[in-house]
C-alpha cells in the first residue's frame, strides 16, 4: 500500500471505530443544554474530534498553530440572565488540550425590552462577514474553514518587511512568518479576518423588520483581533443584512482599524506620516430552499505597510471569493461543497512582478450524516492549490465527529 | 264458513287497507328476526374504562434555546413547550383493535419556534400536517426508526404532511433551530390518552381481560403496570408517578 492509501485506510478505521463506539453511547450523553435557576443560567457545549493526514503544505493552519482538520476542540458556552435588559455571556474553548481560551465574554445591555436594540461590551462577536459567527462545527457542513477567514497571510502587525523582495520571499509561508524589522522571531502571519480569535470592544446592534444593523469599536482589526490593543488605534467595523424574502439573506461589512504594532513605529524614519491600518469589505449572499442551502461571499482586504524604514508604503490587497452549497438528499444525509479562491495584489520588485502572497485555490466535498440529532460524522476531501511555497498542492481526506448539547 | 268470515271481518275492520297489512307482516317478520338473532349470538361483553392520573414527580425543565455567544443580540422570544403531558397506553391491544381504520389526519404547528402540541398521539396511517406559521423558515425532520423524514425548508403560509405508517416514537426536530423538538407517538391501536395539564387520562372501550399499561412521558416509558378489566366492565383506577 501507498503511504496515500495507508493513510486513507487508518482514517477510514478510525471514523468507523469512532461511529461504532459513539452510536452505543449516543443515548446516555445530554440532548438539551443545562438550565439552573428557573432558566436564567444555560450552559451548552460542544466537542469535535477531527482526523487527517498531516498537512505538510499548512493549508488549513489556523492562528493557533493547528491544522483545522486535525484537532480536538472542546466548546463550552454559559448565558446569565441577570434581569430582562442585563444579561452576562461566556465561551471557553479548547484546542487539543493545549489551549483554554476565554473565546467570548461580554455583557449584553438592552436598554429597551420591547426594542431590538442591544449592547455588547466585552470580548464580542465579529461585526464583520458572516462566517466568523458560525465558525461551530454544526453550522459549518464542511470540516475546513472558508480560506478568508483562516488561511494565514506572511503578514504581521509586529515584524515589517525591510523591502520587497523579504515579502516576496516570504509568500505561501505564512504559517511561520518572521521579517526584519520588529520583531524577528517566527510566529504565524494573520487571515484576512480571522473566525478563530474574537475582538475585544463594544458592539451595538438593532433591527427592524427584514433588516439588522450593528456597529463594532474594537481593539484589534478583522485580521488581529486583540484583548488589548497593541497601537492607538481602534476598529470601527459596520454589518447589515437584509431579508427581502424568507431564505434570503444578503448581508454587506466594512471595516477599518489601525493594524501596526506600536513598537513598528518608532522604527520608522518619518512614523506619523501615515495610517498602517487595515481596510475590509464584504458582501455575503445565503439562499436556502427545500433541501438546497446555498452561500456566496466576496470579500477585499488591504493592508497598508511600511516597506523598510526608509518612508516606503505599500498597500498590499487581497480578494477572497467563496462559493458553498448543501444539500439534503435523506433523512440525516447531506452533501457539501465549497470553491474558493484568494487573490492577491501583485508588487514590482526589482527582480520580478508578481503577487505580495501566494494565491490559493480551495475546493472541499465532503458528506454529513446525523447519528442523532445533535452527533454528526463529516468526512470530506479537500484539495488545496497554491501558487507558491514548497507544498504547491495538497489533497487531504478527513473525517470528523461533532457532538454538542 | 261463519267462523272464517267473522274472522276476515274482524281482520278489515281492524286494518282498513292492505297497506296497514304489509306493515304488520313486515314488522312482525323483524321482530321475529331481530329475537332470533339476539337468542343466536353470544352476549356482548360490557366494556371498561381505564383512567387516573399521571403524576409528574421530578421537574422537568423546558427545552432551553442554546446560548449562543455569536448573536449580535438578544435572540427573539419563543413559546416554551409543554412538558406536563403524559401518554398512557395498552402494551398489548385485543386483537379486534388492531383492524384497520379510515386514515385520519393530524397537524402539528410551526409557532414562535416551537411545535405545537409538543406531544402528538396519532393513529397508525394517519397524515400529520406541518404549517409554519414563523416568518423564518423551519426544516422538520426526523431520524427516528420508526419514520424518517425530512421535509426541507419552507415559509410561512405553507404546510408539508408525513404519512406515519408504522407504531413508534418518532422524535421530530428542525434542521435549524436545535431548541425546537416535539412527539409523535404512533398507535396501532385505539388504546391510549394523552394526560392532560392536570395528569388526568381515560381510556375507554377497553374490553374485558388484563393488561399491561404504560405511561411515556418525554421520550421515554416511565412506569409500566398491569391492570385487569372485570367481565362486567366499569371503572378501573390506576395512577402512575413519573420520577
Amino acid at each position: 500500500m501507498t503511504s496515500t492509501a495507508c493513510r486513507v485506510f487508518r482514517t477510514a478505521v478510525c471514523i468507523a471505530a469512532l461511529l461504532i463506539a459513539t452510536r452505543a453511547a449516543a443515548q446516555a450523553i445530554p440532548s438539551e443544554p443545562l438550565t439552573f435557576g428557573d432558566g436564567r443560567v444555560v450552559v451548552s457545549g460542544d466537542a469535535a474530534v477531527a482526523f487527517a493526514p498531516k498537512d505538510d503544505g499548512f493549508f488549513n493552519y489556523s492562528s493557533y498553530e493547528q491544522t483545522t482538520l486535525r484537532q480536538v476542540r472542546f466548546g463550552m458556552t454559559a448565558y446569565v440572565r441577570l434581569s430582562d435588559r442585563f444579561s452576562v455571556l461566556g465561551e471557553l474553548r479548547s484546542e487539543n488540550f493545549e489551549y483554554v481560551t476565554p473565546f467570548a465574554l461580554y455583557a449584553r445591555i438592552r436598554p429597551l425590552p420591547n426594542r431590538r436594540l442591544d449592547l455588547q461590551v466585552g470580548r464580542i462577536p465579529p461585526t464583520f462577514g458572516s462566517f466568523s459567527r458560525r465558525s461551530y462545527g454544526h453550522d459549518n457542513p464542511l470540516i475546513g474553514s472558508p480560506v478568508a477567514y483562516q488561511y494565514l497571510t506572511s503578514l504581521r502587525p509586529d515584524s515589517v518587511p525591510a523591502d520587497l523582495d523579504e515579502l516576496v520571499r516570504m509568500r505561501g509561508r505564512g504559517w511561520l512568518s518572521a521579517f526584519s524589522i520588529g520583531d524577528r522571531v517566527g510566529h504565524p502571519g494573520v487571515p484576512l479576518v480571522s473566525a478563530f480569535t474574537w475582538d475585544t470592544g463594544l458592539q451595538l446592534s438593532t433591527g427592524w423588520n427584514m433588516v439588522t444593523a450593528a456597529v463594532g469599536i474594537t481593539n484589534g482589526t478583522s485580521s488581529d483581533p486583540r484583548v488589548s490593543d497593541d497601537n492607538a488605534g481602534k476598529q470601527v467595523s459596520l454589518r447589515t443584512t437584509v431579508t427581502p424574502t424568507t431564505g434570503l439573506i444578503v448581508g454587506a461589512s466594512i471595516a477599518r482599524g489601525e493594524f501596526l504594532d506600536r513598537h513598528i513605529r518608532p522604527l520608522l524614519s518619518n512614523p506619523d506620516a501615515h495610517d498602517f491600518d487595515q481596510r475590509a469589505a464584504e458582501l455575503d449572499v445565503e439562499y436556502s430552499r427545500d433541501h438546497w442551502l446555498a452561500r456566496a461571499e466576496l470579500m477585499r482586504s488591504e493592508w497598508t505597510l511600511p516597506i523598510g524604514t526608509a518612508g516606503a508604503v505599500m498597500p498590499l490587497r487581497s480578494l477572497a471569493t467563496t462559493f458553498e452549497g448543501r444539500y439534503t438528499f435523506a433523512p440525516g444525509w447531506y452533501g457539501a461543497a465549497r470553491v474558493e479562491h484568494l487573490g492577491f495584489s501583485q508588487i514590482t520588485t526589482p527582480t520580478q512582478t508578481t503577487e505580495w502572497e501566494a494565491p490559493v485555490t480551495r475546493t472541499e466535498v465532503g458528506i454529513g450524516y446525523y447519528v442523532q440529532r445533535n452527533l454528526i460524522a463529516k468526512t470530506s476531501l479537500q484539495f488545496n492549490r497554491r501558487d507558491g511555497g514548497r507544498i504547491t498542492r495538497s489533497q487531504l481526506l478527513a473525517a470528523q465527529l461533532l457532538y454538542w448539547f | 264458513m261463519v267462523v272464517a268470515s267473522r274472522a276476515r271481518s274482524f281482520w278489515r275492520r281492524s286494518f282498513s287497507t292492505g297497506s296497514d297489512v304489509r306493515r304488520l307482516y313486515t314488522t312482525s317478520l323483524l321482530a321475529v328476526l331481530l329475537l332470533l338473532t339476539t337468542a343466536s349470538s353470544p352476549a356482548q361483553p360490557r366494556l371498561g374504562t381505564i383512567r387516573g392520573r399521571v403524576e409528574i414527580a421530578r421537574v422537568f425543565q423546558s427545552p432551553e434555546r442554546r446560548p449562543s455567544a455569536s448573536d449580535l443580540g438578544t435572540p427573539p422570544p419563543r413559546e416554551i413547550p409543554d412538558l406536563r403531558r403524559a401518554v398512557v397506553y395498552l402494551e398489548t391491544a385485543p386483537a379486534a383493535a388492531l383492524e384497520s381504520r379510515e386514515p385520519a389526519r393530524a397537524r402539528m404547528d410551526q409557532r414562535n419556534e416551537t411545535f405545537l402540541p409538543h406531544v402528538l398521539t396519532v393513529d397508525q396511517g394517519t397524515i400529520v400536517d406541518f404549517p409554519n406559521n414563523d416568518t423564518t423558515y423551519h426544516n422538520v425532520f426526523s431520524i427516528s426508526k420508526t419514520r424518517k423524514f425530512d421535509l426541507g425548508r419552507y415559509a410561512r403560509g405553507k404546510s408539508k404532511a408525513v404519512l406515519f405508517d408504522r407504531p413508534g416514537v418518532v422524535r421530530i426536530f428542525c434542521d435549524i433551530h436545535s431548541h425546537m423538538s416535539a412527539f409523535v407517538l404512533v398507535f396501532s391501536h385505539p388504546y391510549y390518552a394523552k394526560a392532560e395539564v392536570d395528569g388526568r387520562y381515560r381510556i375507554d372501550n377497553v374490553p374485558p381481560g388484563t393488561y399491561t399499561v404504560s405511561a411515556w412521558h418525554e421520550g421515554e416509558t416511565r412506569d409500566t403496570r398491569t391492570v385487569t378489566v372485570p367481565p362486567q366492565g366499569g371503572d378501573v383506577d390506576l395512577d402512575f408517578v413519573v420520577q
